[in-house]
């Protein structure tokens, strides 16, 4: 177990490395330089005033977006939940983006984006709670209405952008999920939020655990499920929330960690917890890394130069491709 | 050996909007009793258990554990109080057999306690209890039925109760594992004082096993007793709908039945001596 903890802090570090290497305007060899403590002016900005803060935030949204999604997962007993399907992160959004539209918040105050798609997101899962009610933990009815909330919610979105297009370009990215241009700030506002979380989180993997199990079986073995319930839905929106706050919508990352979690770690949330957290860093910093090379590809081509892939369409095509498979082999047996 | 702890449940009804299930349950279960619960599917035996470990709360009337009231206590203080082996549970995949059973321990510890590693000497014993501790660290998902009721069985144990619920627990097992289980639980009450209220759909079982035979039908207590005095073809024929002789084992003394025998059907004496 402790090596497998091992093995993923190494996979966190190489990835993290990779995304430091990637991006555009810098040479491997200059990224060296500076690190070395030489380097120009501009490469030691690049680096330490671009490429940090962004890989930071990259790895520490994945991380929330992992455990949000396996609290999400064990708290209604449903491995398709995420909260991508149950209307949190297209709720957050929403929030984020008429924040912005606004005029109450913009790439000068996150914080208000922050608070805003906190309420957005627990607005979408109260819908969607509201609707589904008692059927929360049959996976096919969170699906159905995990669908209708967020195509509700993103025609709402699609509104507030046709209403206020001012600020287009940056409230795009938030639909997507992109990592480009998030700076200290952004840092700054997202670990402390982050980290509050994830510990709450981790606190309640005994109940989560035990949540796993079936209600009936929870209920007997002491544990007031309904309040269980609601804690944890808390602590997975507002890491939800905190993730699209910072890199947006990023698609798929928070239904698919928990299950390569469980997979790797087991059915201990004492274990997977953590381990959701390091392997949704992984997949969003890795995946980030690769979305920087291949823009950095395509720049080479003519007429690409302008384009850049948002890690979040990355993600997105990847975590369909391994949906499909959960979906698949997805257990559905009592014992 | 702790204190055993008596039940007693006063007046419940329990219903649903369209069906009512109990009407007026009063049972009293002395301390350390090994009671069976019997009737037919849908009397309410199940529904009685749940009432009694706290799962559903009564319409009507209360369940009081020792001299508590169920409804004054948590939900923690019931489940260290009584603990209840359902008949059946949703998979659990990737959860192994000494995992699953260790969140027996929940109500002990508690939330933060269970984020502690601690070598829980209690799981360690209910792993034993059952004779399931070599597979400790199998998946739950990999076992047999059979293998699955008895790790659910030492779940139960974990909860280190003085009052132990059991729905149905041979379902899905073999002859040889009916028993098994049964034993162990017939053991495990005389050793640690246990008070054991069991829903039994096999007759021969509840009279080989069971002090006291409770019949249930229509949601009303319809028989009490000791075996001897309870299971009667009358009994047969009132609560179970089968028209059936009863004997009685030559050396134990114990009654036996002949359910769906033909000579019952002709009214003959239905008594066998």
């Amino acid at each position: 177990m402790n090596r497998r903890f091992a093995a993923l802090v190494a996979l966190v570090v190489v990835c993290a490395g990779a995304g430091l290497v990637a991006g555009r305007g810098m040479s491997p060899s200059a990224l060296w330089d500076v690190v070395g403590g030489g380097g120009s002016l501009t490469e030691r900005h690049i680096l330490f005033q671009l490429r940090l803060p962004r890989l930071l935030v990259a790895l520490g949204a994945g991380a929330c977006l992992g455990v949000a999604g396996l609290v999400l997962q064990s708290a209604l007993r449903n491995p398709l939940a995420g909260p991508e399907v149950t209307g949190v992160t297209p709720g957050a959004v929403l929030g984020a983006v008429t924040a912005t539209g606004l005029g109450f918040a913009g790439w000068e105050s996150p914080l208000a984006v922050v608070v805003a798609a906190c309420l957005g997101g627990c607005a979408g899962a109260a819908l969607l709670w509201l609707l589904a009610g008692r059927s929360a933990g049959d996976p096919a009815q969170t699906a159905v209405h995990g669908v209708l909330v967020s195509a509700v919610l993103g025609g709402l979105t699609a509104m507030v952008l046709l209403v206020a297009p001012g600020q287009l370009g940056s409230v795009v990215q938030w639909l997507v999920g992109t990592t480009e241009g998030r700076v200290w700030q952004h840092w700054h506002l997202l670990w402390p939020w982050a980290l509050a979380w994830t510990a709450a989180a981790w606190l309640l993997a005994g109940p989560l655990t035990l949540l796993r199990c079936g209600d009936d079986i929870a209920t007997a073995a002491g544990l007031a499920t309904g309040r269980a319930r609601r804690l944890a839905l808390l602590c997975a929106v507002a890491l939800t929330a905190g993730a699209v706050a910072a890199v947006g919508a990023l698609g798929f990352v928070g239904l698919l960690v928990p299950h390569l979690a469980l997979a790797v770690f087991g059915a201990d949330l004492r274990r997977s917890l953590p381990g959701a957290a390091l392997i949704g860093a992984v997949v969003v910093c890795g995946a980030d890394a690769a979305a920087q090379l291949a823009t950095r590809l395509l720049a080479a081509a003519p007429d690409g130069g302008a384009l850049t892939l948002p890690v979040g369409a990355l993600t997105t095509c990847v975590g369909a491709v391994l949906l499909l498979v959960v979906v698949r082999r997805a257990p559905d047996r009592t014992f | 050996m702790t204190e055993p702890m008596g039940i007693r449940v006063e007046g419940v009804h329990f219903g649903y909007p369209d069906r009512p299930v109990l009407r007026g349950v009063d049972l009293t279960v002395r301390p350390g009793e090994l009671t069976a619960l019997i009737g037919l599917n849908g009397c309410g035996k199940s529904t009685l258990l749940r009432l009694t470990a706290g799962l559903l709360r009564p319409a009507e009337g209360r369940v009081l554990l020792g001299t508590d009231d169920l409804a004054r206590l948590s939900r923690r203080d019931t489940a260290r109080r009584v603990a209840l082996l359902h008949q059946s549970a949703p998979a659990v995949p990737g959860m192994t057999v000494h995992h699953l059973v260790r969140q027996g321990r929940y109500a002990a510890r508690g939330p933060l306690g269970m984020l502690r590693e601690g070598d829980d000497p209690v799981v360690r014993r209910a792993l034993r209890d059952v004779g399931v501790e070599s597979w400790a660290e199998r998946p739950v998902d990999a076992l047999s039925g059979g293998e699955r009721q008895r790790v659910r069985l030492a779940m139960a144990l974990a909860q280190d109760t003085r009052i132990l619920l059991l729905d149905e627990p041979t379902t899905y097992l073999d002859l040889h594992h009916q028993l098994d289980v049964l034993r162990t639980v017939v053991r495990l009450r005389e050793e640690r004082g246990l008070t054991v209220v069991m829903v039994l759909h096999d007759l021969a079982h509840a009279a080989r096993f069971a002090e006291r035979i409770v019949a249930l039908r229509d949601g009303r207590v319809a028989a009490d007793g000791p075996p001897a005095e309870v299971v009667t073809p009358g009994l047969l024929a009132d609560v179970l709908k089968v028209a059936g002789r009863v004997g009685r084992d030559p050396e134990g003394g114990w009654p036996v039945c002949y359910p769906d025998h033909p000579l019952a059907a002709l009214g003959h004496e239905n008594h066998i001596h």
